[in-house]
């Protein structure tokens, strides 16, 4: 998922590029960017749900889980989100839209069956959160800024480099000082994902009031993990961004490149609102 | 929410409850059973999450306690029991409507005082629909109907949520057409119906 984002950037910003130098105007080179933009807002959730091979499910369908997701929507003052199960032994839930009231939030079959009632909602309350705190559109937002800040650099290039043609850079000074932009603001991106990560774990607390069965649903889940077929890991390795625990732990080094915090930090800060509420 | 909220994380707190507006009831409800043949059961309903700290159940306790002394003049009775959501309820049991709504609001007012009101979900008022003798030639698709009025603490408002019977199916209509009925009666209706949130199995 990781590499797939950055390549997908990468690509990007080499398109736009390659489109400046073929001799595209600012306001063209907008246009196209304002596009992407706009695909990827509107479209990206439908394409995420269908690679997960996720449905949304009716209240007939699942009807517990629509029930402990509309008292948690009370609780959270938010308006009812669709809600989907996709059919795979992996245990992960994501929320995806752009806005709350296009929200989707999805839970797999194998969280469903891993997780205690508890854990569950603990979850279902830190994905809600996610839709809360508008993260998708955030996020969004964030890699259309590391888009335009490349996009940027590649006309400061052209245009600061003068008039005369022989004095201005060469093409692929330009590209590679626009992807250099680009891969900066992209571990500023993974940065802030990991933020909201946190701050997803503490509204789904407060949410809750439980910030124990929570943590207790993050190590059930990287414990199950492990145990997970190969196959489905690498199924599942494209939706990482959206899940509530990478369904790849590698337990050591991804820490800058990762765009959730390692487990033990989100159980810790849990372990610490449980000992706020319990002494308030 | 405002949007520096959204950036910078979300809010540090969860809406409190909005107790004062559960009286709309005490008014709607002679209108309700004398124009739309909705009787009050003599029950009523409030729900929240039960937390395990130590204080909590105290005030729990203390709550109970207040409303046994109540009681004696008002002749309310009271029970609690969980719900297979993890959910605690506290049923209320008084033939005097407004006795109920007193009660209920004793019961928010007592967790709010203890720091707790932001664990209030939502107040229930089961009512029968049109229960009497049906002589009319057009059959009424909503007699002999149970009609919830649930009240949302988060939104201050409150919304009808009628089951029609069948796994998690609700009647819609009845429930758009009730909204109608008393669209008069100065209720504060929940203005989004994508917030009309079903409670099922309620045990009410």
């Amino acid at each position: 998922m990781l590499l797939t984002m950055f390549l997908l950037g990468l690509l990007y910003v080499g398109f736009a590029g390659v489109l400046f130098a073929a001799g595209a105007g600012a306001a063209v080179m907008a246009v196209v960017i304002a596009v992407f933009a706009l695909a990827q807002l509107f479209l990206s959730d439908k394409l995420a749900l269908r690679s997960m091979g996720a449905k949304e499910v009716s209240p007939e369908e699942a009807p517990g889980l629509h029930a402990m997701i509309e008292r948690l929507c009370i609780q959270a003052d938010l308006p009812k989100p669709k809600i989907a199960v996709a059919d795979t032994d992996v245990p992960n839930a994501f929320a995806i839209g752009r806005s709350q009231k296009a929200a989707t939030v999805c839970a797999t079959t194998g969280i469903m069956n891993t997780l205690s009632p508890a854990e569950l909602e603990g979850v279902m309350a830190h994905e809600l959160s996610h839709v809360k705190n508008r993260d998708v559109l955030i996020m969004t937002v964030a890699s259309f800024f590391a888009s335009v800040a490349s996009m940027i650099m590649q006309f400061a290039f052209f245009f600061g480099g003068g008039d005369d043609e022989d004095g201005g850079l060469p093409f692929i000074v330009v590209l590679l000082a626009s992807a250099m932009v680009y891969v900066i603001s992209f571990f500023l991106m993974m940065a802030l994902s990991r933020y909201r990560e946190f701050t997803a774990d503490r509204g789904a607390a407060l949410t809750t009031g439980r910030p124990s069965a929570l943590a207790s649903a993050l190590v059930t889940i990287s414990g199950a993990m492990q145990l997970v077929p190969e196959t489905d890991l690498r199924e599942a390795e494209r939706m990482n961004a959206f899940f509530i625990v990478p369904a790849t732990v590698k337990g050591s080094i991804k820490t800058l490149f990762s765009t959730h915090p390692p487990m033990e930090q989100r159980i810790a800060r849990l372990e610490q609102l449980e000992a706020q509420l319990q002494t308030a | 929410m405002g949007f520096l909220d959204a950036l910078l994380g979300g809010q540090k707190k969860l809406k409190t409850a909005a107790p004062d507006r559960l009286f709309a009831m005490t008014t709607a409800y002679v209108t309700m059973a004398t124009e739309l043949e909705m009787i009050s059961t003599g029950s009523a309903g409030i729900v929240f999450q039960p937390l395990a700290t130590a204080d909590f159940e105290q005030i729990l306790r203390d709550t109970e306690e207040l409303l046994a002394g109540t009681a004696q003049e008002t002749g309310t009775a009271l029970e609690s029991s969980d719900d297979e959501h993890g959910y605690r309820w506290i049923i209320l049991r008084d033939p005097d409507f407004e006795d109920l709504v007193v009660a209920m609001n004793t019961v928010s007012t007592e967790l709010a005082a203890g720091g707790y009101g932001d664990r209030l979900l939502a107040a229930v008022f089961p009512f029968d629909k049109g229960a009497a003798n049906d002589s009319a030639s057009m059959p009424n698709p909503s007699r002999g109907r149970r009609v919830y009025f649930i009240y949302n603490y988060k939104r201050g408002a409150f919304y009808p949520f009628v089951p029609a019977g069948g796994q998690q199916k609700r009647d819609s209509e009845a429930e758009m057409r009730v909204k109608a009925q008393l669209s008069k009666e100065g209720i504060p209706f929940e203005p989004e119906l994508s917030r009309w949130f079903p409670l099922w199995e309620i045990p009410l």
